[in-house]
């Protein structure tokens, strides 16, 4: 509407930058969103390896606290939310309207909107390290630490103004999302012929709808305090410091669930796809997927066990109760594995590294679920071992499952695979060896967030080796941008269902055409290609 | 043919089970100390232990069960080459999906049962401790107030402070925060508390056996927050009888580190035939006023030292050349809001640096000329 056409030869301008700077198509807008947060995943991992670098011995060798302290902060800030968080939004973002057969998302210009918001957002935070230092107090910025009197920087200021524009893009995001799945879907494509990972977006763009704007409120609030003498969180002036706790974790605990659930619909995907069978137990898995995200709203408090502030055996129970639904999610994986003909892609072998590090990091959070044990063990490395086994083990073998998987239908080509087992291989190892010891070093008392530590308290060794496998960490990101760069030049052609798929997206062309299809199979199942593929009739209504 | 081929994945896969079987004995071999907490030293630390235990033997019987299922599924069931049949297409079970369902949630049941056992154990608050101890938590060091024996110590940066506390009996923590949060960790006890402004925690322990245990603050406290340790010096009732007779000897809470100048409400003129010259500083918001003092060589300062952080204690030292350089003054440290004046001898020309010993970030150049 705003657009006119001014000559005749704007159409061949259009089809370079200009293009993928106004573009409203989501599949460009979905690349962009991977590329960005693939961009902000190499500064997050760059700001790690400065972390791991200054603890491989004690003493401070490299930098002082307040730099430390400037690193661990942006380092988790940055891949919370500038990178798992949109780089699932990009997966949805491309592959949602194709799998439920939609020409776009419901509303493309706020879908552009979103997307723009967040490479804003994120020179904001970043500016801070060259305004006299970036925010400091930790991802979770505890107030009264944040408030101005004990944090004057402009850094953290800088630090919540991009991280209430990243909550609005999530919102915008949230809300395309489910309107795009409720209104846009294919004929026949009924709720319960949703694939697992439309369903995963579904759920974790309703825990987004409500649980970012508390965040925002929150951030908001802090905002006031530090710049315009307000006391919401100053306990000096009759504020609570642990309401900025419970106001952060109620949106923050459901964070780890966005952060998770849609990386569990890429596995949800690949699995089927990779082992030639149905997902074991379609409905419940998406059950399972509710449950979490309804359960994922009555556990924030496991965070707060040892503020002495909460009713703790209420917490306990339901944080101990998020397990069973994730429990079923593994069995189901597995089974649908059972009795497959599984093929080992590097897409699949990732998914395999997710299931392994995963199944630990459940397992370790449960620990926590224990209060005494929480007691031990939380604000300890035990902590961060859990975070990583989850969000790295969990989210980001999945991501990189999901980039190898839908690759071939973004660009047409596939990326090579011996280079991404290579990838894999160095990954894993490296991943394991940097977080490991981690939970050694927890039980044994180190606290999270320290620069330095004492020669003496038996912590060398563990963290030379965290610090060595977070090099090859940093390492096996290398053949994968080797990969992309040769594959784009070069790659096999994929064309348009290279791994036998089950859903839409393998129906069309790759890259598919602007409004993705021209004619759609007929959808009985939720595997309508693979339905079209084998002829066979889908499952009787109702599964 | 197909004999054969289900031949191989077979043993494949009985020799990927019989890996992790290995691995898990190896795991049990030597799992008496991977993975372990350091042996608790209280009563409540005990408990907690056991629930460890528990918890871990539990954690790690799933994984090993689980992982098994992971690995022999994706050998015994992986695509031979040239094998392009379609497995059969199960779409599930309801049978099994009921069985895994009900388990796990049998398993975390008893499992929460246990742990708030154990919580109300852990968690259990004296009504008539042998002993209170009133911790504060700040910017980066601890305070420990012995209200009923009048003894107070607090920690500077180049010397933790020790909580002793006499073991077998019933000591009371009570945490207070200055400013910002703090945790309360002494991972030999399994346990820490958050330190909270504006709320006071309050938590049993009782140690079991003597020795001297490290403590941490555990929740992010700000710059300085990786120094701010302390130890907890647990001995017999004799020895700690004694401590307290010895604390209580001593002038609280002691932090000058050269003979104690004289501090006084007045400036007062010192006696010598030169001139006092005046200078203040003013801390607020855990920061001095000003980075930049200079004073006359050869005169002796009267220097007016303002705090106003209200509750947060600071003090002023003056080193030679550098904030670590030797110390040529030191005052007391005090909380805010308060002011002291004190008569600083005169100091030959050259460089210093002022420096508050609580708050090492704090510091400033004097310059002598």
């Amino acid at each position: 509407m705003a657009t006119t056409v001014l000559t005749p030869s704007t159409a061949r301008a259009r089809s370079g930058l200009y293009d993928w700077l106004t573009t409203t198509d989501h599949k460009k807008i979905g690349i962009l969103y991977l590329a960005s947060s693939f961009l902000f995943f190499l500064v997050g991992g760059i700001l790690a390896l400065l972390v791991r670098a200054e603890l491989a011995q004690p003493g401070l060798q490299y930098m002082g606290e307040s730099a430390y302290n400037q690193f661990f902060t942006m380092h988790a800030s940055v891949m919370l939310f500038l990178f798992v968080i949109p780089m699932l939004a990009g997966f949805g973002n491309y592959v949602v309207p194709l799998m439920i057969g939609a020409p776009d998302m419901a509303f493309p210009r706020i879908n552009a909107l979103s997307f723009w918001l967040l490479p804003l957002a994120g020179v904001i935070m970043m500016l801070g390290f060259v305004l006299g230092g970036a925010a400091a107090e930790g991802w979770t910025s505890y107030s009264p630490l944040a408030n101005s009197k004990y944090s004057p920087g402009v850094g953290t200021d800088l630090w919540i103004v991009g991280l209430i524009l990243i909550g609005t893009s999530s919102i915008l995001g949230g809300i395309n999302f489910l309107v795009t799945i409720f209104k846009m879907r294919a004929p026949g494509m009924t709720m319960f012929r949703l694939p697992i990972l439309v369903w995963t977006v579904l759920v974790t763009s309703v825990l987004v709808v409500l649980g970012t704007p508390v965040l925002t409120s929150a951030l908001i609030m802090l905002f006031i305090d530090r710049n315009y003498g307000g006391a919401f969180f100053d306990p000096a002036s009759g504020g609570s410091a642990v309401l900025w706790q419970n106001v952060f974790w109620f949106y923050s605990h459901p964070a780890v669930y966005i952060m998770i659930l849609p990386a569990m619909g890429i596995v949800s995907e690949i699995i089927p796809v990779f082992s030639r069978k149905p997902l074991f137990g379609y409905k419940a898995f998406v059950f399972a997927t509710a449950a979490i995200g309804a359960l994922g709203f009555s556990v924030w408090a496991h965070h707060m066990f040892t503020t002495g502030s909460v009713y703790l055996p209420f917490f306990s129970f339901m944080t101990f109760l998020i397990a069973v639904p994730t429990g079923v999610k593994m069995f189901n994986w597995i089974a649908t594995m059972w009795k497959g003909s599984i093929q080992f892609s590097s897409a699949m072998l990732f998914v395999l590294g997710f299931l392994t590090m995963f199944l630990i990091g459940g397992i370790n959070g449960a620990f926590s679920a224990s209060v005494p044990v929480d007691f031990a063990i939380h604000d300890t490395y035990w902590i961060v071992a859990h975070i990583h086994y989850v969000l790295f083990g969990g989210s980001v073998f999945a991501v990189f499952g999901g980039l190898f998987y839908w690759f071939p239908k973004m660009f047409g080509v596939k990326l090579n695979e011996g280079l991404g087992k290579l990838q894999f291989v160095i990954m894993f190892i490296g991943f394991n060896l940097t977080f490991f010891p981690m939970h050694e070093l927890g039980v044994a008392g180190m606290p999270r967030r320290i620069a330095d530590y004492s020669p003496m308290a038996g912590w060398n060794d563990l963290n030379l080796v965290a610090t060595i496998g977070s090099i090859l960490v940093g390492v096996s990101v290398l053949p994968f941008l080797w990969n992309v760069f040769v594959s784009l030049r070069s790659g096999e052609r994929a064309g348009d269902d290279p791994w036998e798929g089950n859903t839409l997206e393998w129906a069309t062309t790759s890259p598919p055409p602007p409004y993705n299809f021209d004619r759609l199979p007929e959808i009985r199942s939720e595997r309508p290609v693979f339905d079209q593929r084998h002829g066979l009739p889908g499952p009787a209504a109702g599964h | 043919m197909t004999r054969i081929a289900k031949g191989i994945p077979r043993g494949a896969s009985i020799a990927a089970l019989a890996a992790i079987a290995m691995l898990l004995v190896a795991a049990c071999g030597t799992g008496v100390s991977v993975l372990q907490p350091p042996p608790a030293a209280t009563e409540q630390g005990k408990a907690t232990e056991w629930l460890y235990q528990v918890v871990f033997i539990v954690g790690v019987v799933i994984f090993f069960f689980v992982e098994a299922l992971i690995v022999y599924a994706a050998i015994r069931y992986r695509r031979r080459k040239g094998d392009d049949s379609l497995p059969p297409q199960i779409h599930g079970n309801n049978v099994l999906e009921v069985i895994w369902t009900a388990i796990p949630v049998v398993i975390v049941a008893v499992l929460f049962v246990i742990s708030w056992q154990t919580l109300n154990t852990v968690d259990a608050v004296s009504a008539n401790p042998k002993l209170r101890i009133d911790v504060t938590g700040f910017q980066w060091q601890w305070q420990f107030t012995y209200p009923d024996q009048g003894v107070t110590l607090i920690g500077l940066p180049d010397k933790e402070p020790e909580l002793v506390v006499p073991v077998n009996e019933t000591v009371q923590v009570k945490l207070e925060s200055r400013d910002v949060n703090h945790g309360f960790y002494v991972p030999a006890f399994l346990f820490k508390r958050d330190v909270i402004p504006g709320k006071t925690n309050v938590f049993d322990f009782k140690a079991t056996e003597t020795g001297v245990f490290d403590g941490h603050c555990t929740q992010f406290c700000g710059l300085l927050h990786s120094k701010m340790l302390f130890k907890v010096r647990v001995v017999t009732q004799q020895d700690f009888d004694a401590w307290v007779a010895q604390a209580q000897a001593t002038p609280t809470p002691a932090p000058s580190l050269t003979p104690a100048p004289s501090a006084s409400g007045d400036a007062g003129g010192g006696g010598g035939a030169v001139q006092p010259v005046a200078l203040q500083l003013t801390a607020q918001n855990i920061a001095y006023d000003t980075s930049e003092l200079s004073a006359p060589a050869g005169a002796p300062i009267a220097l007016t030292f303002v705090n106003n952080d209200n509750g947060i204690p600071h003090d002023v030292a003056i080193r030679k050349d550098s904030p670590t350089g030797e110390e040529v003054f030191a005052g007391e440290i005090f909380p805010g809001v308060a002011t002291k004046v004190y008569d600083v001898p005169a100091l030959p020309a050259g460089t210093y640096a002022f420096v508050c010993t609580v708050h090492p970030n704090m510091t400033g150049t004097l310059t002598v000329q």
